[in-house]
């Protein structure tokens, strides 16, 4: 597996967040994480990507481990995290943003980012401020891909978007995996998550209470009550 | 369409080097008061521009700007008198070591942010005067120093009125082109991704420190050079006139007329503002202060965002009217 993440715990202060995790993320493969608010989703990305130290546990990203790593140094390794809310660099251009996504890798080819997403090709000069919902989320998307990585993390991709945007986006992960960047997609929309990823874990209360193929989980019991709101 | 698309990065060359050789021409045509008036006004474009590199593009408005200026006037005072250094020798190391400095006092200070950054920037430009005063064997203290410029002493024939006027002039074109190459580069996305937001520009994988440390130290080799010059051309001066915080606002005042963070505001509100003051100065001599300050009052309510970047917006919008712009840009 590409990331492999062994009794992870973290937490903020002195509050323990995150209890042994398990999970794992496998070359071209799309895992989503889904699970109800305050489960600790955006703390186990956070996590991952070096912004709060892990207190215990191993994560390892192709064997290296991350939890000795700093935030640049993860970037480095190859892990894009696209955090919630999207934030943009709302003043500056479409364009600047993408740039600025390739910064480290010193990537300008904005082609393939905009074969992706061809909307934002007659938004490129335009401040990302001024962008609709769905155009910032491309954009966000976009430009942590410019960094090439091999794990992007995407967190709350549907925040505040109309479920046709949803899809629409969503219809473009597998292409990004093909292309070779696993995704790890956190989601609150747990049908929209499930119809897209391979596998997924479900995390409850700091803890993954389920986890497995994505058609399986939807046709869990449990997920169809607590989540789907089928009785 | 493609032509004009194909030429349209040339335009501000062109019209760069166009205004470059206007400014040379126009120096046949003026007499020797208008000379200076014009001089001043190329010496606040260079000090603009340099203000504008750190405070326009990042957001980090230092009030103690004028401390490169003054190192750079006095490096360059006690190396001619005291070293017998040539001009040419003491501009390019008051540069140089106005530029250390904004390095050495980046370091720490870059760290802060907003008002807390412009404080502690402006306290060290007035810790530097109380230095430069209170070391009269080498500065001359209170009492100021006089440059040899005349007989056995002079190490570098003194330029007059016309070699200023070009110097000044070479010294506010390298401010603009400075500018103009930061603001096309890597560095000037990464100073704006920091004005934005410093924490998404951290976490896109820019390093911030480093990158600011440079861009104030750019800014300081600038205005060092400045000083050095300004030093130069007023033979003596005093510590209470070269690290005078009146030159740190007049600076940040044409960079917020004019239109901070673009390569053209800092040089538009230079213009404007000097040739205003002097025009003030020459017609209402008695209250021209309290003119310039309600010029200033009403032109930084109406156009918060300055000048140019009103013209952008007007034009692209279609929307001229000032009221609208105001609405726009208070809360």
């Amino acid at each position: 597996m590409m990331l492999e993440v062994r009794k992870l715990s973290a937490g903020y202060g002195r509050v323990q967040v995150l209890w042994d995790i398990d999970l794992s993320v496998g070359e071209r493969e799309i895992v989503a994480l889904v699970g109800p608010n305050g489960a600790g989703k955006t703390t186990l990305l956070r996590t991952l990507s070096g912004v709060i130290r892990m207190r215990g546990g191993t994560a390892e990203f192709r064997g290296r481990s991350l939890g000795d790593r700093s935030i640049e140094q993860i970037v480095d390794l190859g892990i894009a995290h696209v955090p919630e809310g999207r934030r943009l660099f709302a003043g500056l251009t479409v364009r600047a943003n993408l740039l600025l996504g390739g910064w480290r890798t010193k990537n300008t080819d904005l082609d393939r980012v905009i074969e992706l997403f061809p909307p934002l090709e007659p938004r490129l000069e335009q401040v990302a401020g001024s962008l609709s919902g769905g155009e910032q989320q491309m954009c966000a998307i976009a430009r942590g891909l410019m960094s090439q990585p091999e794990l992007m993390m995407i967190d709350e991709l549907s925040l505040g978007l109309a479920p046709l945007i949803v899809d629409e986006i969503l219809a473009r992960l597998p292409d990004i995996a093909a292309a070779g960047t696993s995704v790890l997609l956190v989601e609150q929309d747990v049908d929209a998550a499930l119809s897209v990823a391979e596998r997924a874990y479900v995390l409850e209360t700091g803890q993954v209470t389920l986890s497995g193929k994505a058609g399986v989980l939807l046709a869990d019991k449990r997920i169809q009550e607590s989540y789907l709101g089928i009785a | 369409m493609a032509a004009a698309a194909r030429w349209k990065p040339l335009v501000p060359w062109v019209s760069g080097v166009l205004l470059l050789l206007a400014a040379l021409g126009l120096q046949s045509q003026l007499y020797s008061g208008q000379e200076r008036t014009v001089t001043a006004i190329f010496m606040f474009v260079a000090l603009a521009q340099a203000w504008n590199l750190l405070g326009g593009y990042a957001g980090y408005a230092s009030f103690g700007q004028v401390v490169f200026f003054g190192i750079g006037g006095y490096f360059t005072a006690v190396a001619m008198t005291h070293w017998h250094l040539s001009f040419w020798t003491c501009l390019v190391l008051g540069g140089v070591v106005a530029a250390l400095f904004g390095a050495l006092i980046g370091m720490p200070l870059l760290r802060l942010r907003g008002h807390y950054f412009a404080i502690a920037t402006l306290g060290v430009a007035e810790g530097i005067r109380e230095v430069v005063t209170n070391l009269p064997g080498l500065t001359g203290g209170g009492a100021g120093i006089t440059l040899p410029t005349v007989g056995d002493q002079a190490t570098t024939a003194y330029l007059g009125n016309d070699g200023f006027y070009l110097l000044f002039l070479a010294l506010a074109a390298l401010a603009v082109l400075v500018s103009g190459l930061v603001a096309g580069s890597r560095a000037g996305y990464a100073l704006r991704a920091i004005h934005q937001d410093e924490q998404a520009a951290a976490a896109m994988g820019v390093n911030t420190t480093r990158i600011k440390v440079l861009t104030f130290a750019l800014s300081g080799l600038i205005t060092g050079l400045v000083g050095a010059t300004y030093a130069f051309q007023q033979v003596t001066i005093f510590p209470e006139r070269l690290f005078d915080v009146d030159i740190t606002v007049l600076m940040v005042v044409m960079v917020v007329i004019g239109g901070s963070g673009t390569v053209l505001g800092p040089l538009v509100g230079a213009v404007i503002l000097q040739f205003l003051s002097e025009y003030l100065r020459q017609n209402y001599t008695s209250y021209h202060i309290f003119l310039l300050g309600a010029i200033i009052i009403v032109a930084v309510v109406l156009l918060p965002q300055g000048a140019v970047n009103y013209l952008r917006d007007a034009r692209r919008t279609g929307e001229y009217s000032l009221l609208a712009n105001v609405r726009r840009y208070r809360l």
